[in-house]
């Protein structure tokens, strides 16, 4: 199993350089946003104080800065989907799909140690060369090597 | 021995991130998480930063469980030089004793957390788990009762007392905690179908007609679940065959069975597209079901 899925994931390696470019760039598109945003507030504030120093407090907003910001706004909030991550789905089973009770399973907090791994995955031990009159090993779940019974 | 990365041709990240994946998601790969986590504090700990320490955890677990003690011990040591005198890195010490089988040496490391920190629950776990090593399956099951009444919340505590309740073969009381575990999470179709699958267990007729919907419950909420669809199967015909029942239940369930049939044809015709040995394992399938017709004793 590890054969196929680090093979896939030395393949996703290559699709990930791309998707960097790509992050980059919406990134590029949630900066200029915010840019034009704070641009539009600046405007905002200057025509204000304009209007407070020509005494003409009733004029609103011109409309350029008016679509600026609302522009800049839906711009932002675009860049910002793409940079944020993959959606999950709204189905909260859905997810659930490819789960299995093989990691179902597993507690960690609650891991035995003592099942056949400890003996299985022992490096096999150098027995004495006199085989008829070795004892038993303690353990008779020790392997035994095939050559001492020639 | 060529290492991994050479082998698989993958870079140290997707090896991070694949130990990563199978932490998150509770896989008991020991075999691989050793090789690859391994390889990875061998020749990459500068660049893991501070990645390595969780790692050095896992691969020590890990490398318990494949009897590579030298690992465990290395690993052991390396988080006791950085984290002295962590309660976390007492536990894993503890652990490896209990590897060992040195169980009283580890029972007094987990007290002696215990007291310095009493709402431990990672040394209460071990300490249950000791007990079930130990053979001692009743007292485990006290233990876990009383770790429960105080952490109700404990999904992964409440599905071990299952599992020991249904070692014990007391399946009415491994369908309580299954029941709670269908509550918190309502929309998990295993735990359902590991719910239907203990009251099937259980037998009797009432008990069979809550797997059977218990079954279809599963499968509504995951429609590729197989065993779910060959538990409403048998349940239903289980309850077709039975001479209590009154006709319209026999109909009804003798339609569900039929119906059941007719998914599990389908679902292995489905798999089996494109493969030569298709008609074969069709034919198969047929014929299993057939033999697995409920006959009145």
């Amino acid at each position: 199993m590890t054969q196929r899925s680090l093979r896939t994931a030395s393949r996703a390696s290559i699709g990930c350089a791309r998707v960097k470019m790509a992050s980059s760039f919406w990134k590029g598109v949630v900066g200029v946003g915010l840019f034009a945003l704070a641009h539009a507030a600046f405007s905002a504030a200057q025509h204000r104080s304009y209007m407070r120093l020509t005494e003409k407090e009733n004029e609103t907003l011109p409309i350029d800065i008016v679509l600026q910001t609302l522009l800049a706004f839906v711009i932002t909030c675009y860049g910002i989907v793409h940079i944020s991550g993959e959606f999950k789905d709204m189905d909260a089973s859905s997810e659930l799909k490819n789960k299995t009770f093989d990691t179902l399973r597993n507690h960690p907090s609650f891991y035995l140690f003592n099942h056949r791994g400890r003996v299985l995955f022992r490096a096999p031990e150098q027995e004495p060369s006199t085989p008829s009159a070795q004892a038993l090993p303690s353990n008779p779940l020790r392997l035994r090597k095939l050559e001492n019974y020639h | 021995m060529s290492s991994i990365s050479e082998l698989y041709d993958v870079s140290w990240e997707e090896m991070r991130d694949k130990l990563r994946k199978w932490r998150e998601e509770n896989y008991r790969n020991s075999e691989q998480i050793v090789d690859v986590g391994e390889e990875l504090i061998n020749e990459h700990a500068s660049k893991l930063g501070d990645d390595i320490w969780i790692i050095y955890e896992q691969v020590m677990i890990a490398a318990l469980d494949c009897s590579r003690d030298d690992l465990a011990w290395s690993c052991l040591q390396e988080l006791k030089r950085q984290f002295p005198d962590s309660h976390r890195v007492k536990r894993l010490a503890g652990m490896r004793l209990e590897a060992l089988e040195r169980y009283e040496d580890a029972n007094k490391l987990y007290d002696s957390i215990l007291q310095d920190d009493p709402t431990n629950t990672a040394a209460r776990k071990r300490k249950i788990s000791i007990l079930r090593a130990q053979g001692k399956s009743s007292e485990a099951i006290r233990e876990l009762n009383e770790y429960l009444e105080q952490f109700v919340g404990d999904q992964e505590a409440w599905h071990e007392l299952s599992e020991l309740y249904i070692n014990e073969h007391d399946y009415a009381k491994a369908a309580f905690c299954l029941e709670e575990l269908m509550m918190t999470n309502p929309h998990n179709h295993l735990y359902c179908e590991q719910y239907a699958e203990v009251k099937y267990t259980q037998g009797g007729l009432e008990n069979l007609e809550l797997a059977r919907k218990y079954f279809a419950q599963a499968l509504k909420l995951n429609n590729r679940n197989m065993r779910a669809l060959f538990g409403l199967y048998m349940s239903a015909s289980h309850i077709a065959a039975s001479p209590k029942v009154s006709a319209k239940v026999k109909k009804d369930n003798v339609k569900y069975a039929a119906w059941a049939t007719s998914q599990i044809s389908r679902a292995y015709q489905m798999a089996g597209r494109g493969k030569k040995e298709n008609k074969c394992s069709v034919k198969a399938v047929e014929e299993m079901l057939e033999s697995m017709q409920i006959t009145m004793s």
